[in-house]
């Protein structure tokens, strides 16, 4: 089975071989063998080469040795430990056309919605999730760059949030004690 | 005393239990409702639900509280650090009901409580202070009567929480523009944390060293100071890293600040567990900053170069034992000791707060190492209070050897389902001028400043190959498993199924936003 596979640097295209316990892998025509044993969540798997001479012997000696955990998938990326780092990998199966048209699909949608996040530069939006602890304007408001326009506390810190630029305040959209999650609105400038 | 209630949460209120255990006494946990199942309150004899999640409403309601100590026949109460550990009107709360309270009396908490007075007592013990206003603001002076005391002190200086302490109702100011809105978050900041908006102002040294003594006081005049701990590794003035002893400060230094630190806890009669802090400039000249009337987060690693057990000696000193630990043991380190504080924060994400489900943790262990936590596999980090999940602690025969154990340790740590610190601390312990112990209380705040967005864990090829693979196999041996029909069949039936298997579709939206804003990998 061939899987398409995603991590920090770039793709690979990661071909899988082999049952119970005992694979080959292929990683963009690199060819490693695997013996993989998990102990719950954990894997130990150990990785050596194929050896010459042996072609279908799937077994590792003296492999290198790894701890690996798959996490869950959280949209779309699985959240995978390597040696306790954590790595986000995104993974589709290469079996058919229809899969390769959901990835390139994927892919467009992924760059109209960095896009779509740039607009609206007068809004203030919360950056986590937080407590309204102060709303410092009101709507009709002249605000200078930079001034403050509503306090959130989260997590015990307070954080003064500014207006991005110098303006009227249109619109405030929480009040005092509310609580927000990241991204909303608070108050739009204009 | 036979029964302690903790008033605290999370890694103090474990630390305070496992103490009482130790000496065996009973122990009784309180908790707010987002706590009902912590740690704290399993590992404890006895535990009080006192309301819901604000803090001001549970942790903060002294009410509350004595009322739980009475109803569980409680006779003292621990406070830990943070939340109510440094009011004296607790305190006097307890003192009133009947309770010990394992900490100051209320009028020495109230003395050193207050900055300024606590610099006036400092200053009474002939040490010296960092020059600031002697007097405190009240929440309604005018900003210009503060204006022009910023003038006189000069820029940049800090605005600071008269109550203050941890960070918290603290501001940089460096330009007069800035000094309004400075001083409108900090009292906000000192009235939400402390419950007191009155500020004062104080100069900023120039790259200082935090030097900082534990002190021990027993209730027949005996003070104690223990080797200093050097706090000189800082974010936003949040101690990120300790160590103890400091590898600047020479055996003549340690004699000096320790007997200075021992005098001004003699000069208020402190009677418990308090820490004096100083600033250490580079030549070597101290000044007293605060003192912090209770058991500092940081106490392990002292706990870890002396041998005494401090919260063990806290209740001791509290029943009115007199202090059975000799000088020198107190001020002659045996090796060297280093804490990490883990926070639930994303490095990456400019350590932005990463509430949420832990989903696994595996904690580094092994030849001198320790780990304080409160946290566990399967519980909620909550939102609502400090994000401090683990105290991590190494100590070596010399500094390298302790750092090496860090680094170890570090190594094994593993937190699925939030983000934590660790990648920061893995990353900041293999900095040049750490090993070099070249720092001050500025230097990590450039150091991050220097970085260009990168992320503090660069995975290997390696690491992401074996990355890929394992995704792969993961992926492979579901799909091999299941009898769907077709492979996109079963591909969609894994792919549901893993999603249906995470458990905070809740968290996703700040995340997922984060990642598209570029703030995460």
């Amino acid at each position: 089975m061939t899987f398409e596979v995603e991590t920090g640097s770039r793709k690979r295209v990661v071909q899988i071989t082999g049952g119970a316990g005992k694979y080959q892998a292929v990683v963009d025509g690199s060819a490693y063998v695997l013996d993989v044993a998990r102990a719950g969540e954990n894997w130990s798997l150990l990785m050596g080469p194929v050896r010459a001479g042996s072609p279908a012997s799937l077994s590792v000696r003296a492999g290198r040795s790894y701890e690996v955990t798959v996490g869950v998938q959280l949209g779309g990326e699985l959240s995978v430990f390597v040696n306790r780092r954590a790595l986000a990998v995104r993974l589709d199966a290469l079996s058919t056309d229809l899969d390769r048209r959901r990835i390139a699909r994927r892919a467009g949608g992924r760059g109209d919605h960095t896009a779509d996040t740039r607009s609206g530069p007068l809004d203030v939006t919360a950056p986590m999730p937080g407590r309204i602890v102060r709303v410092l304007v009101k709507a009709g408001d002249v605000v200078a760059a930079r001034q403050g326009v509503v306090v959130v506390e989260a997590m015990k810190m307070e954080n003064e949030l500014r207006s991005p630029r110098a303006g009227t305040v249109k619109e405030v959209r929480v009040g005092q004690g509310a609580l927000v999650e990241a991204k909303t609105v608070l108050v739009v400038i204009e | 005393m036979r029964k302690i209630l903790v008033a605290n949460r999370g890694e103090i209120a474990v630390r305070v239990i496992r103490a009482c255990r130790d000496m065996g006494l009973a122990s009784v946990a309180v908790y707010s409702d987002c706590d009902r199942t912590a740690r704290h309150v399993r590992m404890a004899d006895q535990a009080c639900a006192i309301g819901p999640n604000a803090p001001a409403e549970s942790y903060l309601r002294i009410d509350r509280l004595i009322d739980a100590a009475l109803a569980s026949g409680a006779d003292a109460i621990h406070p830990g650090y943070g939340f109510l550990a440094e009011n004296d009107a607790f305190a006097a709360a307890c003192r009133d009901a009947g309770l010990t309270f394992i900490g100051p009396s209320p009028e020495s908490i109230a003395l050193m409580g207050s900055k300024t007075k606590a610099r006036r007592a400092a200053l009474d013990a002939g040490v010296p202070v960092v020059p600031g206003t002697d007097e405190p603001f009240a929440a309604d002076e005018r900003e210009s009567v503060i204006a022009s005391a910023a003038e006189r002190i000069g820029y940049p200086l800090l605005i600071k929480a008269v109550a203050g302490g941890g960070g918290k109702g603290m501001r940089l100011v460096t330009a007069p523009d800035d000094l309004s809105s400075a001083i409108r978050a900090a009292r906000s900041e000192a009235n939400t944390a402390f419950g007191d908006p009155a500020i004062y102002l104080e100069r900023r040294l120039v790259r200082p060293r935090h030097i900082e003594v534990q002190l021990l006081g027993d209730l027949h005049g005996n003070v104690l100071p223990f080797v200093e701990r050097e706090c000189s590794i800082q974010r936003r003035h949040q101690k990120v890293i300790e160590e103890t002893p400091s590898p600047v400060v020479s055996p003549a230094l340690r004699a000096h600040i320790t007997s200075a630190a021992a005098a001004v806890a003699r000069s208020v009669g402190y009677a418990s567990a308090g820490t004096i802090e100083f600033l250490l400039d580079e030549e070597g000249r101290f000044f007293f900053l605060e003192m912090n009337t209770r058991l500092q987060v940081e106490h392990p690693i002292t706990e870890m170069v002396t041998g005494v057990d401090l919260v063990r000696a806290q209740i001791r000193v509290a029943r009115g034992e007199r202090l059975d630990v000799d000088p020198p043991t107190a001020l002659t380190p045996i090796g060297h000791a280093i804490e990490c504080r883990i926070y639930a924060e994303d490095p990456d994400a400019g350590f932005m707060p990463s509430p949420g489900r832990i989903t696994g943790l595996r904690v580094p262990g092994g030849p001198w190492i320790r780990d304080d936590s409160g946290a566990e596999s399967g519980a909620e980090v909550p939102i609502f209070y400090d994000p401090l999940i683990s105290k991590l602690s190494a100590w070596g025969g010399d500094r390298p050897q302790a750092v090496a154990r860090m680094r170890r340790a570090l190594d094994e740590y593993e937190v699925r389902g939030i983000r934590t610190t660790v990648p920061f601390f893995r990353w900041m312990l293999q900095q040049a001028a750490f090993e070099a112990a070249t720092f001050h209380t500025g230097y990590l705040d450039e150091l991050l400043q220097q970085r260009q967005g990168e992320p503090f864990e660069i995975p290997s090829e390696d690491e992401e190959q074996v990355a890929a693979m394992a995704a792969a196999l993961q992926a492979f041996t579901a799909l091999s498993s299941t009898s769907s029909v077709t492979p996109n069949a079963r591909m969609e039936t894994w792919r549901d199924a893993r999603v249906q298997q995470s458990n905070q579709p809740a968290k996703m939206g700040w995340k997922r936003l984060a990642r598209l804003e570029g703030l995460r990998p």
